[in-house]
This record gives C-alpha cells, sequence and structure tokens, in this order.
C-alpha cells in the first residue's frame, strides 16, 4: 500500500515530528518519509512501477545532493505523478525559491511552521483540502 | 725711420674693444726692450732708455742685444745678458730665471724676460728689496687658511696682504654672476671711507681686462700721474704685444678712472677659481707706490694658495649644502615611505621640504588643505597663488627668483615670496607644494650711479672720462629673490616623483582595503543568511519536541508544563529575531532592480499594514502628494513599512496619534517624509539610532528589536539615496528620506 503522503525531509528531527503531527491530525493517515533526493526518486519510480501513488507529496528545499527543486523536476516527468498535488514545504521564504518552484509546476509553496502546534494546523489544513473537500482529484 | 707706434683711438663705445695689451708705451718706472728671437738685434725700445741707461732708445734699435751691456754702458762682460734669453729661450720658461738682478750706476735693478711672438720683451725695472715676502709668506699663509669659512678666509687675506705690501686699502672683489663686482672683503687706513659692500658695474672692468687678469696674476700701477714712455719700433705695422709685459701702460681710461677715485696707484692680484676669474685683491695707495718684482711674485703666490682653497671652501661648502640636502631628502623620503600621513611625512618631521631647496618656507595643498612650514604668505594669498599656478604651469616644475615680476599679486608678499620653486603634483586633485624665498637684496649700494658711466667735462676729453662719481648710488632691487640652484631644482623634481610615487601606492593599498572590505561585505551578508537559516532548523526542533512533550506526556504537572512552554516562548523569540536578521542580510544580497514605483500605493499599503498589524485604528493618518520615484519595489516597501510602522508604534502612546506621510519634488530629488507625534528620539543617540540592535531608551517598554531602522538604511544606500531626521523628546519625529531622481 502506498502512503498517503510521501514526504521527502533530511532532516530527521522534523522527520520525526511530523510523523507525530500525522497522526494527531487522523490515527489513519499514513505518511512514508525519504531522507534525500535520490531515495525519493527511486522510491517514486518503485511507486509508479507497482502503480502505488500517494495522494500528496512533501518536499522539502534544502536537500543533500539532489535539491528539492530537481526532485520536483524529475518527479513532473513521470506521467504516472501527474495528478498527485506536489507541495514544496521549505524554512526559506525567499520570493524566488518560490517563484521558481511554481513555475517548475509545485501545487503550492509552504513556509514550515515553527513548533509542534502550528505543524499540527498546518498538516490539518492539508488533510482537510487535499483528502476530504477535494476527494474527487484523486 | 723711427716711428712713434700710435695709441689707437678709444672712445668709450667700443671700450670692450680697446686693445690694451698692445697700447705702444710702457709705464715709466722702468724701460722695455724687444729683441728678435732670430735675429737677436733690439727690435723695439722704450723712449725713456736714456733716464735709466747712456744710450738713447733710437739708437738701441737694430742693434744686436749680444752689445746691449757695452751700449748701456753697463758694468757687465758683454753676452751675459743675451745668455739669459739663450737659457730661458731654451727651456721655454723664464720663470726660473725672472728677475735677473742687473746693477745699472750702483743701483740694484731686476731684467724679467718674457716671450712676445717672435720677439722677447727685456723688462729694466728697479729691485727695492723693500718687503721680504719669502719670509713672510709661510706666517700669512697660515693665517689666511686659519679662518673656517669663506668669509674669514677672505678678510684674512685682506688683511696678511696689507701687512705683507702696505697699501692703503685692501679689498677683496668679487665678480657676481652678471659681470658686475662686489666689495666682499676690506682692510684699509682707518681715515678712508670703507668700501665694503659696495657693487662696481661691470664696465668698471671690461671683459678684455678681466681675461688679462687670468693671463697675469699681478698688475701694478705705479703711479697715475706720471706720463708713460712710447715704445719705438723701425718695424712698421707689427704692434708689440705687450700681454706678459710687467711694465704695460695702463689704458688711458683706467688711469682715469683711478685719478676718479683719488688713487695714484694701485695692484692687484687675481683669484681664480675652477678656471674663472673669481675675483681680485684689489689694493689702492693713495700716493705713488712700487713694490718690487720679488713682492710682486710673491704676492701672486698667495693669490694662487688663496685660489685653490677658495676652490676648496666653496668645494666643501657646496659639498656641505649637498650632504645636507641629501639627509634631508633620505629623511623625509624614509617618512613617506612608512607615515600614515603624507602631509606630516612633509612638513611635520625634524627635517622638512624646506630643508631640500634651501628655502625659507613652504606649503603642500593636499586634499584641499594647506599646511605650511617656516615663512609663507597667509592662507588666501596661497590660494589666489596656487589658482595662477594651476593656470599657468604648463609643465611639472615652475621656478622664478622674481614672481612678483610675473605674478603682480605678489608683491604683497614679496618680503617673503619673491622667489618660488612650485612643483604639481596633480593638476586634477589639486595638489601642489610650493617653495618660497624672501626678496633677498632689498638695496644694492654702487659705487656710483651704474646708469650713468660717462660724466662729460669740459675739456673734451669727454671719451676718456669713465666716472667721476663714486658717491654712493642706492639702487632699490625689488622683487628679487636669491636664484634657485640647480641642485635645488632637481631636488624639488626628485621630491615630486617620490610624493607621486607615495600617493599612487596609498591609492591603491585604499583600492585593496576596498575590495576586501566589499568582499568582506558580502562574504557576512552570505555568513547572516546561511548561518540565521541554519540556526532556524534547530530552534525549529527545540520547540517542536517540546510542545510535543507538552501535548504529549501525560504525566506532567501544570509547573512542568508552565516551565517548557517557557522553553518554547524562548525559542519563538529566538526564532524572531533570526528572521529580522534574515531580512537585513537578505537586503544587502539583493540586487536592486531599478522601476517606477506608485508610491501612493506602496505607501498607503504599508501605512494600512501597520496599522492593521498593530491594532492602531486611533492613530489618524493623513497623506500629501506621494509622488513616484525609482527603485526596488520590495526593499521601498520595505522602508515604508518600517518608517510608517515605527512612526505608528511609538505615537501609539499618545491621546491622539498622528502620522503624516508626504513626498515634495526638488530639484534633483523626490524628499519624503514620515512625521509623527510620538515620544520622539534623545537626540544625544543621533549617531546610533541606524545601528543594527541598538534601541533607545525610552522604548524599552516597546516592542522591538532594533534591526529595523538598519534595515531601512541599508536599503536607503542601495538606492544611493539620503536618509536623516528631525525629533524632540515628546514633541515627535520626521524622517526624511531624499531619492535622487
Amino acid at each position: 500500500m502506498p502512503p498517503d503522503i510521501f514526504y521527502v525531509e533530511d532532516d530527521q528531527d522534523f522527520a520525526f515530528i511530523m510523523q507525530y503531527a500525522v497522526k494527531e491530525v487522523s490515527e489513519d493517515l499514513t505518511v512514508s518519509i525519504a531522507e534525500d533526493g535520490n531515495a525519493a526518486i527511486a522510491t517514486l519510480q518503485r511507486f509508479a512501477e507497482e502503480k502505488h501513488r500517494p495522494r500528496l507529496i512533501l518536499l522539502d528545499l534544502n536537500l543533500p545532493g539532489l535539491s528539492g527543486l530537481d526532485v520536483l523536476k524529475r518527479i513532473k516527468e513521470i506521467p504516472f505523478f501527474k495528478y498527485v498535488p506536489v507541495i514544496l514545504f521549505s524554512t526559506s521564504d525567499d520570493i524566488n525559491d518560490v517563484r521558481t518552484s511554481l513555475e517548475i509546476g509545485a501545487n503550492a509553496f509552504l513556509t514550515k511552521p515553527s513548533g509542534y502546534h502550528n505543524l499540527i494546523l498546518c498538516v490539518r489544513s492539508l488533510y482537510d483540502f487535499w483528502f476530504t473537500q477535494n476527494r474527487s482529484i484523486n | 725711420m723711427t716711428i712713434s707706434m700710435n695709441l689707437n683711438n678709444v672712445d668709450l663705445s667700443n671700450c670692450d674693444r680697446e686693445p690694451i695689451h698692445i697700447p705702444g708705451k710702457v709705464q715709466s718706472h722702468g724701460f722695455l726692450l724687444a729683441v728678435d728671437s732670430e735675429s737677436l738685434l733690439i727690435t723695439y725700445a722704450s723712449e725713456n732708455t736714456k733716464d735709466y741707461i747712456a744710450v738713447e732708445a733710437k739708437n738701441l734699435l737694430g742693434k744686436p742685444y749680444d752689445n746691449f751691456e757695452e751700449l748701456a754702458g753697463l758694468n757687465i762682460k758683454s753676452g751675459q745678458l743675451l745668455q739669459m734669453i739663450h737659457l730661458g729661450g731654451v727651456k721655454k720658461d723664464f720663470g726660473s730665471i725672472n728677475p735677473y738682478p742687473v746693477q745699472i750706476d750702483e743701483a740694484d735693478f731686476y731684467m724679467i724676460i718674457s716671450a712676445s711672438g717672435k720677439s722677447f720683451l727685456i723688462e729694466f725695472e728697479a729691485a727695492t728689496l723693500e718687503y721680504d715676502i719669502q719670509n713672510q709668506i709661510g706666517k700669512s699663509v697660515s693665517e689666511i687658511l686659519g679662518g673656517k669659512s669663506l668669509k674669514s678666509l677672505l678678510h684674512n687675506t685682506a688683511k696678511e696682504i696689507r701687512d705683507i705690501i702696505h697699501y692703503d686699502r685692501v679689498m677683496i672683489y668679487k665678480f657676481l654672476e652678471d659681470g658686475h663686482g662686489e666689495v666682499i672683503a676690506e682692510v684699509k687706513n682707518d681715515d678712508l671711507e670703507p668700501f665694503y659692500g659696495l657693487h662696481y658695474p661691470a664696465s668698471d672692468i671690461p671683459k678684455q681686462a678681466r681675461e688679462l687678469y687670468k693671463l697675469n696674476y699681478t698688475r701694478i700701477i705705479a703711479d697715475v700721474n706720471t706720463e708713460s714712455a712710447p715704445i719705438l719700433t723701425l718695424e712698421i705695422d707689427e704692434p708689440l704685444d705687450l700681454t706678459h709685459s710687467v711694465l704695460r701702460a695702463v689704458s688711458p681710461i683706467h688711469i682715469q678712472y683711478l685719478k676718479n677715485m683719488g688713487v695714484e696707484s694701485s695692484f692687484s692680484i687675481s683669484l681664480i677659481a675652477h678656471g674663472e676669474l673669481w675675483g681680485l685683491i684689489a689694493c689702492h695707495n693713495y700716493s705713488p707706490k712700487f713694490i718690487d718684482y720679488k713682492a710682486r711674485e710673491g704676492s701672486a703666490l698667495i693669490g694662487k694658495i688663496v685660489s685653490s682653497a677658495l676652490e676648496y671652501r666653496e668645494d666643501e661648502e657646496h659639498e656641505q649644502q649637498s650632504t645636507s640636502y641629501q639627509l634631508a631628502m633620505s629623511l623625509i623620503s624614509l617618512h613617506l615611505t612608512k607615515d600614515e600621513d603624507l602631509v606630516s611625512a612633509l612638513t611635520g618631521q625634524e627635517y622638512t621640504i624646506k630643508d631640500i631647496a634651501g628655502a625659507s618656507g613652504a606649503a603642500v595643498l593636499y586634499d584641499n588643505e594647506i599646511s605650511t612650514i617656516g615663512v609663507t604668505p597667509n592662507q588666501q594669498q596661497l590660494r589666489e597663488l596656487f589658482d595662477w599656478l594651476k593656470f599657468t604651469m604648463d609643465d611639472a616644475i615652475y621656478y622664478t627668483h622674481r614672481l612678483p615680476e610675473v605674478f603682480p599679486s605678489a608683491k604683497a608678499y614679496k618680503e617673503v615670496g619673491s622667489g618660488i620653486i612650485a612643483a604639481m603634483v596633480s593638476k586634477d586633485m589639486d595638489e601642489i607644494v610650493v617653495w618660497f624665498r624672501p626678496e633677498q637684496i632689498t638695496e644694492i649700494h654702487w659705487a656710483g650711479n651704474p646708469e650713468k658711466p660717462v660724466v662729460l667735462s669740459e675739456n673734451g676729453l669727454m671719451n676718456l672720462s669713465p666716472r667721476n662719481s663714486f658717491e654712493t648710488f642706492s639702487q632699490q632691487v625689488e622683487n628679487t629673490a636669491l636664484k634657485w640652484t640647480k641642485t635645488e631644482v632637481s631636488n624639488v623634481m626628485k621630491l615630486r616623483e617620490k610624493i607621486i610615487n607615495t600617493i599612487n601606492k596609498k591609492a591603491g593599498e585604499i583600492r585593496i582595503l576596498n575590495e576586501r572590505l566589499r568582499r568582506a561585505y558580502e562574504e557576512l551578508d552570505t555568513f547572516s543568511y546561511t548561518i540565521s537559516h541554519d540556526l532556524r532548523t534547530p530552534l525549529t526542533s527545540i520547540k517542536s519536541y517540546t510542545e510535543l512533550v507538552i501535548m504529549s506526556n501525560k504525566s506532567l504537572d501544570e509547573q512542568g508544563k508552565n516551565l517548557l512552554k517557557r522553553v518554547v516562548a524562548g525559542a519563538d523569540k529566538m526564532n524572531f529575531l533570526i528572521n529580522e536578521i534574515l531580512k537585513l542580510a537578505r537586503v544587502g544580497r539583493a540586487e536592486v532592480e531599478f522601476a517606477e514605483l506608485d508610491m501612493d500605493k506602496i505607501v498607503k499599503d504599508s501605512a494600512a499594514e501597520a496599522i492593521m498589524a498593530m491594532k492602531a485604528q486611533k492613530v489618524s493618518l493623513t497623506f500629501g502628494e506621494l509622488p513616484s520615484i525609482m527603485g526596488s519595489p520590495v526593499l521601498i516597501s520595505q522602508i515604508f513599512s518600517n518608517l510608517i510602522g515605527n512612526a505608528v508604534k511609538y505615537s501609539l502612546v499618545k491621546e491622539h496619534p498622528a502620522v503624516h506621510i508626504e513626498g515634495v519634488k526638488e530639484e534633483e530629488e523626490v524628499v519624503y517624509k514620515i512625521q509623527d507625534n510620538g515620544i520622539g528620539i534623545d537626540i544625544g543617540h543621533r549617531d546610533k539610532v541606524f545601528e543594527l540592535f541598538k534601541r533607545m531608551e525610552n522604548v524599552k517598554d516597546i516592542e522591538g528589536t532594533g534591526v529595523g531602522l538598519a534595515i531601512v538604511k541599508r536599503i536607503v544606500e542601495k538606492h544611493n539615496a539620503r536618509i536623516w531626521f528631525e525629533s524632540e523628546l515628546e514633541v515627535g519625529t520626521i524622517f526624511y528620506i531624499a531619492f535622487k531622481i
């Protein structure tokens, strides 16, 4: 089974907290984490072969090796994920980064919230929008 | 046929061409014969032989010299005197034979032989044996050379010469550059008027007379009142060259000159330095006076010794001068290379620029500041002089010893600056160094008016009357300083090069420093950006984990929860600060892309946002004209957000807070002002307002970080704009920003 959320994040702490936050929002919600760009691409290609499609991809911008924007480009090249929303998820809110990511095809750009509470709010909002209200997309 | 050689017609206008070496006459205190070097016959004889010997001059002509003793009735074996001619003729030098003692009627005479063309001159004059030069010369020379300076050397010379040959007045006369002479040492009888310090026009000792002084080291005029004896000859058209004659008659002009001075006899000794006639030891007597050949030779020897001492002393003084110049040059160069401050290297040290050129003062224009050392014109006069020099100078160096003649304004300060050397360091940068010399001789005392050397006399002797007035004539020589020497000018040139090198080196250093600073700034921006960014991640972890613990750990009591909430609050605060720094760093990194801005929108949006954020609806906002400017939309918005935010924030405590924003278009700028009636800024902290993390005493209860105005300032600088403010505590603050159009 594919995870509901595929999260690319090199920061283990953030990944750890994210798992708690996701469970806080909904016990049924699943998240799978890739620690760098190459691992993310490899996993996603495997998903594509197995016809497993996550419902949402969260992508950190600052990654070691392959950058978040590179990963975004590669994802957009895979037709199987054409309709999977990809959301850039970064501490930076640099205007240039935001613009570039949207140009490449990101569906949204979110500034990483600070703190557990804010993260829960953020994930809940994502969940409500992408999983509950726009069920038809997937 | 006997022909008397005619005196050439001479008038004053061609006085320089008067052939005084062939006057056809001899002074009558001796007699002269000339013998043909081949035939050894007597070819010339002075008319006055009968005064000394038993034969008429005309009866000697054509006779063999071999027979002279007999013809003259001398008590010497015939041919003996001819032997002397042979002896000297073989050696081509009569120095060792002269003077040859001869007895004429029990009286002592000297025979003096010299060469003249193809003849030998044979002159007889009295041997008085009056002055024992040989014995005195050693003592005199050591006295003379005892003087340490040139001045004392010359004074000692005059004194010793007078002690040896007892003339009424002994002077040292020095020829100056233009040929005129000055009396620079004098020893005389007490009753005589001093001539010391007087100047004599060049025409007093004409050029060809000066040439003769170089050939004959002494010259005696025994008695100006005796008639000269003409020289008789059988040779026509062959005037006898009397250059080396000791009896040579004196030019009538010079005789008259001496007579006009009241001098009855004179004696002079040439002083030669570096092959040139440096001057004369001139001896005057106010009655007839004759000193014999040996006394004259002794004096000539002293003259030679003094000449070589002069040469040495002058070289030495010159050497000393140039050594001290060199010392000054090398010390200044040293300071130029190691001192920070160029002007202090030039004017502030033990040796200053004025010491490299023997100047009494110097001025340096650098960085638009005038620094002076020694005696110089005042600042105003210097400015004018610099302007004139900038206008006039085509070369790097300009010098004159008569500045007031070419630049009339300089008359006002001729006492300090009649002579200048100017070195243009940079015309564009207004950098110039000028050396000053005072007016040197304000008065020359001429012995008689040099402009009127001829005074008509009634007896028609006008052309033979050089001057009969020696009354001191004072001439004002104005606006003239001592000339700059080649060494001084070349020192100035060298120093100019050194200054330019120093400036270039410093400019290079500043460029390098600037570049380094720029890079450091860039690195700092990158650094702050990166570090702030990297700091945020662990900070987020701290906050998240803490919140996670508070939420999920059921065993936590209330106190534990409260403590952990403080951790979260601390993290929030730190996060806020990091964000502020990030904003500042981002301004530094941003490239400004200028666009025309709709200021009405930017200002009003910023204001609305500030009111919203601070829930400050009670603030009354007013706007004047908001003309558009050029700038980066994001950055300019940031300026107004910050400044309007501050205005709102710091006036909110007032009962009727009011903020007013307007822009005024001026000639080259648009000046925006943001005015509030808030708590104001203490003027004492004026300088700190724009510094990072600086907050004023009166705002410690109001939230803020001290980053906002630092950001504003950086943005303003990025736009090449200016920002300043006016403020009064508890009355309000106005910030102004002037944007270039």
